[in-house]
């Protein structure tokens, strides 16, 4: 969404909450050619609003965790735009090798439902190469490394087109494909560049990737906290923290209350790595700090790729992490992200976390979850000042608070290897399967249900279809509104894609795992991440890392 | 019957006269010669061709591979052509050597010659010598000092362990009711991988909020048990899984001395008067000791490659209070794609525990020799 409009609807007060909620909002929204309204009238008009009808009542919100017969069932119904494309049997004798994560028994899973109808028609045949989310960033780049690419379809995040484009190990996207999954459908973040390298385009979005903030709204109804919130002497009302600020405040005023008859527990703040991935969440309260409004960077100074995690916007981030250790759960200090967002926040402990769009579309549809109707939904809090690194001092904005949402990992995506470029019966079956699953119906299914996907097409803000699967209107609009306004927000922190980025997450979390036992303080421990940062800098090559990042903040 | 004859005058059976002539020999040279030869063009041909110095080539290493069958063969073939008779017995021996060389000799190599190198796999340029950097690196790295300070302790609790084994494995060997059934129960920690033992042991009943293990401990008065969060606490939890896990092993070695201690002597000592700790002391501990002492070694090599429990339950954490050598490992050269450094450390462990076991074995016999 142009920052024009995103203007223009909260000048109208249009609010995040509000801005897709069903009729009300789209006549307003309708006056904004291209906003989310239009596209999602358009998809009820095109043909298949049926169809998308009914595949969302498979299983149905409420019926349980759809399963293997379910995955399968979607995939059968969304053939429709392969058999526009491939005749009966056509792909008969072609293999193709499928990369991709097994985690949380999502990812994969899911994928062999949807391609087991999709194999029957065409005639090829599938290899699967499951990898643990631990194990995926060194299985990749081994195979890249070493010249060893076994796969021709490959699940991968944006974060890696660094490495992927760079060695022209990639496939170029036929113009058909483009058609067949509406490629103009994605939201603008997820447009190019991300998804391409040296101009062309390489990937088939599955997911769009960003930090919201879940909390638990019964939480913050509760009558006897919010009197005692008032009787400790705490500014404002007792309501839902926008800023990290009041977010470390209702953290700390929690602690040793309680809450439904259980120890009540603020945000869940991950302090375990998790292969990498973990250092999203040190990420997702630092942009607020870091992330201004003036520089697309926030990670590294892009002249010099001097690492900005020692400067003050990062130590106050860990520090604030520090500052509510005390009033975590116990036992936090273990808990990697996955711990955090689904044996404890889903599992109803802790009433704030930061996490993908999983939490969203697992509340209430997850047979593990114990939060159902009790969750809402914002973007990312913000801070009351922040740091602008280009002048060294912290500004207070005229805007208010300084949100920046942080868009971590910018969302899984299909890539097909250069290896399908062998004959041309081959490429064609491997753009075809990817298209397949990244088309616009079939994702709208998975940003539904628990899929490890989140949306990521304007198609997929459609309040009306969601309640149409069961979803009740106040949730979905809250859900979406944290989706839409986090990715389309104008301070919004895109990843920078860079050959080696997840080395540098592993050592911060090595070395934030030293400040989290107290080992260090904050400035001691990110002086000594910003030192590894520029040592894995030096080894991967400063000078093309520069030029790199240049080019994926588009500067 | 001629045959009968003929190996009754040749008991070795000789089926080619040993004598070589000077053509057969100059054959055999040739072809082993001009199949190295032929081996090494093709690798510097797909060297140069890989580095992008010369354009033509190979889409892959693979005719190296071929080329390298090929002489394997061809010496094969050669030390008969050349030796005749002791050549073919050499043949027995052979696929040995090669597959040795193939699989051990070679990649040793080549992983030493890594380890001297700046291979970061998202480097564009690729592997680069740096001599002994990766060696100063790791004289300065905290993290692996760290570990190897954690490999101390984890190595010391062995001792425990041992002790925990004997003491089970004496009682297995008594008569005591459901002797079977409890020998094959302390088996199953053993036959558990260890994934499951982290999931099942490290993840659910040691849960915090529902495990039964922490459930117990809160009803013994522990108001918050929490079994990683202290980095002592950790490393004894941690310690008591790897124990869980390995303790049947050394039961297993345990129990297969005390049942071959000679029953005679026991029977002796008992008949002298000597009450359960004497004979225990003077007579099964001494006996015992050759075998105590494998156990014990065996165990240390298996405590040494920790890792795996540590990697799926902790993360080395908190602050490395559980980290490994190992485990250690695995992150720089997995998670952070640094293979050089990964190699190096490798290398300089596998020396280490190399030096450390052979120190404990010359150590051992000594003991024993002194002992006997």
């Amino acid at each position: 969404m142009k920052k024009s409009l995103y203007d223009y609807a909260l000048k109208h007060g249009i609010n995040r909450r509000s801005f897709v909620k069903g009729a009300a909002s789209a006549g307003a929204i309708a006056a904004m050619s291209g906003g989310l309204s239009s596209i999602a009238t358009s998809s009820f008009a095109d043909g298949h609003s049926e169809l998308r009808k009914a595949i969302l009542k498979i299983p149905g919100v409420g019926a349980g965790s759809p399963g293997d017969a379910d995955w399968q069932k979607v995939g059968e119904m969304c053939l429709g735009g392969t058999k526009e494309r491939v005749k009966e049997g056509e792909f008969k004798g072609v293999e193709l090798n499928f990369m991709g994560l097994d985690s949380l028994n999502l990812h994969n899973m899911l994928h062999r439902g949807f391609l087991k109808p999709w194999e029957k028609y065409t005639g090829a045949k599938i290899n699967w190469i499951d990898l643990a989310q631990a194990d995926y960033n060194a299985r990749l780049q081994q195979s890249i490394a070493t010249g060893t690419v076994d796969f021709d379809i490959l699940q991968a995040g944006a974060p890696f087109e660094g490495d992927l484009g760079g060695k022209k190990l990639l496939s170029a996207m036929p113009d058909w494909v483009a058609d067949q999954i509406d490629l103009g459908d994605y939201v603008g973040y997820l447009q190019a560049p991300t998804g391409t390298w040296d101009g062309v385009t390489h990937r088939i979005s599955i997911d769009g990737d960003c930090h919201n903030f879940n909390y638990r709204t019964d939480y913050f109804e509760n009558e006897e906290l919010a009197a005692a919130w008032k009787a400790e002497g705490h500014s404002g009302n007792w309501e839902v923290p926008t800023t990290w600020q009041k977010v470390t405040e209702v953290t700390n005023f929690l602690k040793g209350k309680q809450h439904a008859g259980f120890p009540a527990y603020g945000y869940l703040d991950v302090q375990k790595g998790w292969g990498g991935f973990g250092f999203y969440f040190l990420g997702s309260i630092a942009t607020a700090y870091a992330k201004h409004p003036d520089s697309p960077a926030f990670l590294f100074e892009p002249d010099t790729m001097k690492p900005m995690v020692n400067n003050p916007a990062w130590v106050r981030a860990i520090q604030d992490v520090l500052d509510r250790s005390g009033a975590q759960p116990p036992d936090q200090i273990n808990a990697d992200p996955g711990v955090t967002g689904f044996s404890q926040f889903l599992a109803g402990t802790g009433s704030m976390v930061s996490w993908w769009g999983d939490v969203g579309s697992n509340a209430n549809t997850s047979d593990e979850s114990l939060v159902q109707g009790n969750v809402g939904f914002d973007i990312l809090p913000g801070s009351d000042d922040v740091y602008n690194w280009q002048t060294g001092k912290w500004e207070t904005l005229a805007s208010g608070p300084n949100y920046a949402p942080n868009m971590a990992y910018i969302g899984w995506g299909l890539y097909c290897m250069k290896t399908v470029d062998e004959n041309s019966a081959k490429n064609k079956a491997a753009w075809s399967a990817c298209s397949h699953i990244g088309g616009k119906d079939l994702s709208l299914w998975m940003s539904m249900y628990p899929s490890g996907f989140q949306p990521y097409r304007n198609s997929h803000f459609n309040v009306d279809e969601w309640v149409g699967a069961g979803y009740t209107e106040a949730f979905a609009s809250d859900y979406l509104a944290s989706e839409a306004d986090s990715y389309n927000h104008p301070n919004a922190a895109i990843e920078p894609r860079i050959p080696g980025i997840f080395q540098y997450y592993s050592i911060a979390e090595d070395e934030l795992s030293k400040i989290f036992a107290g080992q260090y303080d904050a400035q001691t421990g990110a002086d000594n991440i910003a030192a590894a940062w520029d040592k894995i800098t030096d080894q991967i090559g400063r000078e093309s890392q520069i030029k790199l990042y240049k080019g994926s903040l588009g500067l | 019957m001629s045959e009968i004859k003929y190996i009754e005058r040749d008991p070795l059976y000789v089926v080619a006269p040993s004598t070589v002539s000077q053509t057969t020999k100059r054959a055999g040279k040739i072809i082993v010669w001009s199949s190295f030869l032929l081996m090494v063009v093709i690798a510097i041909i797909q060297t140069l061709h890989s580095n992008e110095r010369i354009s033509f080539g190979f889409s892959n290493w693979r005719p190296v591979l071929y080329a390298y069958i090929l002489w394997a063969v061809a010496i094969g073939y050669s030390r008969v052509l050349i030796y005749g008779e002791r050549g073919k017995r050499n043949l027995f021996v052979f696929p040995a050597v090669m597959f040795i060389i193939s699989i051990v000799i070679f990649p040793l190599l080549f992983g030493l010659y890594i380890s001297f190198t700046d291979w970061n796999l998202s480097s564009i340029d690729g592997r680069k010598f740096n001599g002994l950097d990766n060696f100063y690196q790791m004289i300065s790295d905290p993290y692996y000092w760290n570990a190897l300070k954690n490999m101390i302790y984890y190595v010391l609790a062995v001792l425990v362990e041992f002790t925990i084994a004997f003491l089970l494995a004496i009682l297995l060997n008594s008569q005591i009711r459901g002797r079977k059934f409890f020998r094959i129960a302390f088996l199953i920690p053993l036959m558990l991988s260890p994934v499951a033992v982290s999931w099942m042991v490290g993840k659910s009943m040691l849960e915090q909020r529902f495990g039964p293990v922490a459930s117990f401990a809160r009803w013994l008065g522990w108001d918050t048990p929490t079994f990683f969060s202290n980095p002592v606490i950790a490393k004894l939890t941690m310690m008591c899984m790897d124990a869980w896990t390995f303790i049947p092993l050394m039961i297993i070695m345990l129990l297969a001395g005390l049942q071959a201690l000679p029953k005679e002597v026991l029977e002796a000592a008992k008949v002298d008067g000597a009450n359960k700790w004497t004979l225990f002391k003077n007579i099964i501990f001494p006996i015992m000791l050759p075998v105590s002492l494998t156990t014990l070694v065996i165990r240390i090599i298996f405590k040494l490659k920790l890792a795996d429990i540590i990697i799926i339950v902790t993360a080395g954490g908190p602050g490395g209070a559980t980290d490994s050598v190992t485990s250690f490992i695995v992150r720089e050269y997995r998670d952070r794609s640094n293979v050089g450094y990964g190699t190096l450390l490798s290398f300089v462990y596998l020396i280490f525990i190399v030096i450390l076991m052979t120190i404990l074995i010359r150590f051992v016999n000594r003991w024993l020799q002194r002992a006997s």
